[in-house]
């Protein structure tokens, strides 16, 4: 195809104005299709109709404040997909994260009535010590580091980072591959320590969300992509240039995150967290989210307090 | 305090290219601004014109959008530099505008009797422009000029969004493995402080020794 200098402007504006729709936290959709787990089949099922509510709440505990208050502040995200993302066209916050913050807010007040507080990995441990949010839903790994900051409930999730690259590349399939690379990360997400550790030597160049990572990947500004096996499986599904090079590399235990020293709930959600494992709706959960894009049954859920960090 | 001990090599190389993206694009604008300068109060209407689009398109655009279009759209249709390299040519010719605006306010505050003078010695447009006008007109707007650096230190803070490792990004990875984020960011605030303190002096000064008292 003989492609006219006009033509090549416009594919250059579309791209950008891609890479920019990434930028602002996707503003415009065309209703769900270029957004995996926004589809019709996610966020269909009512979660919260059959969810279980708390007995009884501790008098003078923050449950009781949350439910006098009549809903759950969450600190989380809405631009990650199959986690926690607003739909443009329902204005509904869809995902993983999002239902488990729902089915909370219903365990406690007795309906799901969950507000989200757009968080950044900057912000979070500032958030929740200062009170400005209840809990922190937002693929929140549990450290160490972290938790003399913030107490983690859960892990209530486990994830890990795979490797991406252009179809057809050869040679990158181990995180040792990466030794000398270019990779591509998402900023702020656990994948630049997790390439430093397995490849020190590695050049990791960052940008600020999926699509963008996904962009400069095809665009060769980097042979490699790193990100969490949910999202790029979803990526790889629909960009047919895209492929996934061999099984995650490591085990990232998302944690709910409370106030620093409340153990009055963090046991309290451990508790709802261990009904909700037991009674199958973590499953039915993860069927609605990520099950979407992965095939096959859910995983076993971590085991609670497993992670250094959530003990 | 020992979140920034422990990451010294960090924020030290992200300053290094904080530094270098703003001496760089600094030296870009500069050139820049005088050519677009010269443009908007030369005797030819096409230049005038193609001045005035230039300075509005570069103004009316924010800077991160720009970026965002280079880095992304370029490659699109086979142009593709570096990340840095990119950053710094996007910083410089969007800061090239402003500095053009400033360069031109100082063009008009030379008199007119200046120019008119230098037109009745016979020298051409380019040459009363570049051996008459311009070292007056640079002299006064030493001050803005120096604002315009300042602006331009804080403004490559955005290439951190298109993948540039610069202080602030360096900062946003070290609070990733750390968690401090108040210690972490106070102290990239302070550097960049310290930056635009130097910044602020190197003015001063050297508005002391060149302006021109009218």
């Amino acid at each position: 195809m003989v492609r006219t200098p006009a033509t090549r402007w416009a594919t250059a504006a579309a791209a950008a104005a891609l890479a920019l729709a990434g930028l602002t936290a996707c503003s415009s959709d065309d209703g769900g299709s270029a957004v995996p787990g926004g589809g019709p089949a996610g966020g269909k099922e009512d979660l919260a109709a059959a969810a279980p509510v708390a007995a009884s709440l501790p008098a003078g505990s923050t449950m009781e404040k949350i439910k006098k208050r009549g809903e759950l502040i969450v600190g989380g995200s809405l631009d990650a997909p199959l986690l926690s993302q607003q739909n443009p066209a329902t204005k509904q916050v869809e995902g993983l994260d999002a239902d488990f913050g729902r089915l909370l807010a219903k365990y406690i007040i007795g309906k799901p009535n969950v507000k989200i507080v757009n968080s950044a990995s900057e912000t979070r441990e500032a958030l929740l010590s200062n009170g400005t949010v209840d809990v922190v839903f937002q693929t929140y790994s549990i450290t160490p580091e972290r938790a003399k900051q913030v107490a983690f409930a859960g892990p209530y999730y486990s994830s890990g980072l795979v490797i991406a690259t252009k179809k057809g590349e050869t040679g990158i399939a181990t995180p040792a591959d990466l030794k000398g690379k270019t990779v591509i990360a998402g900023a702020n997400t656990p994948a630049i320590p997790a390439i430093k550790k397995a490849a020190p030597d590695a050049k990791i160049v960052t940008f600020g969300s999926d699509p963008e990572c996904v962009q400069a990947l095809k665009q060769g500004r980097g042979q490699a992509y790193v990100q969490d096996e949910a999202l790029l499986l979803a990526t790889a599904k629909q960009d047919p240039t895209i492929q996934i090079q061999g099984k995650p590399f490591t085990s990232d235990p998302y944690g709910i995150g409370l106030k620093h020293g409340d153990a009055q709930m963090k046991t309290f959600v451990n508790d709802w967290l261990k009904q909700i494992q037991a009674s199958g709706l973590w499953a039915k959960t993860w069927k609605n989210s990520i099950g979407t894009v992965v095939q096959g049954e859910a995983p076993q859920p971590p085991a609670l307090g497993s992670a250094p960090g959530s003990e | 305090m020992n979140v920034i001990t422990d990451h010294l090599p960090e924020f030290g190389s992200g300053l290094l290219l904080t530094v270098e993206l703003t001496l760089l694009s600094l030296a870009g604008a500069l050139v820049a601004g005088i050519v677009v300068a010269a443009m908007r109060v030369s005797p030819v209407g096409v230049l005038r014109a193609a001045g005035m689009a230039y300075v509005e398109t570069l103004q009316n655009i924010p800077l991160l959008v720009w970026l965002v279009l280079a880095v992304f759209g370029l490659p699109e249709i086979g142009v593709k530099a570096g990340l840095f390299t990119t950053a710094v040519v996007v910083i410089s010719l969007y800061q090239g505008a402003y500095t053009a605006e400033a360069v031109r306010s100082g063009i008009n505050a030379v008199p007119a009797g200046q120019g008119e003078a230098a037109r009745a010695l016979g020298l051409t447009f380019t040459q009363s422009l570049r051996l008459v006008i311009l070292p007056q007109a640079l002299r006064t707007v030493v001050q803005p000029l120096g604002n315009i650096a300042i602006m331009t230190l804080m403004n490559t803070a955005l290439a951190a969004a298109v993948g540039v490792v610069e202080l602030t990004a360096a900062a946003n990875r070290v609070n990733l493995a750390e968690a401090q984020p108040i210690w972490i960011f106070v102290a990239a605030g302070l550097a960049y402080m310290a930056l635009s303190g130097v910044v602020g002096l190197a003015t001063g000064t050297l508005e002391r020794k060149l302006a021109i008292l009218r």
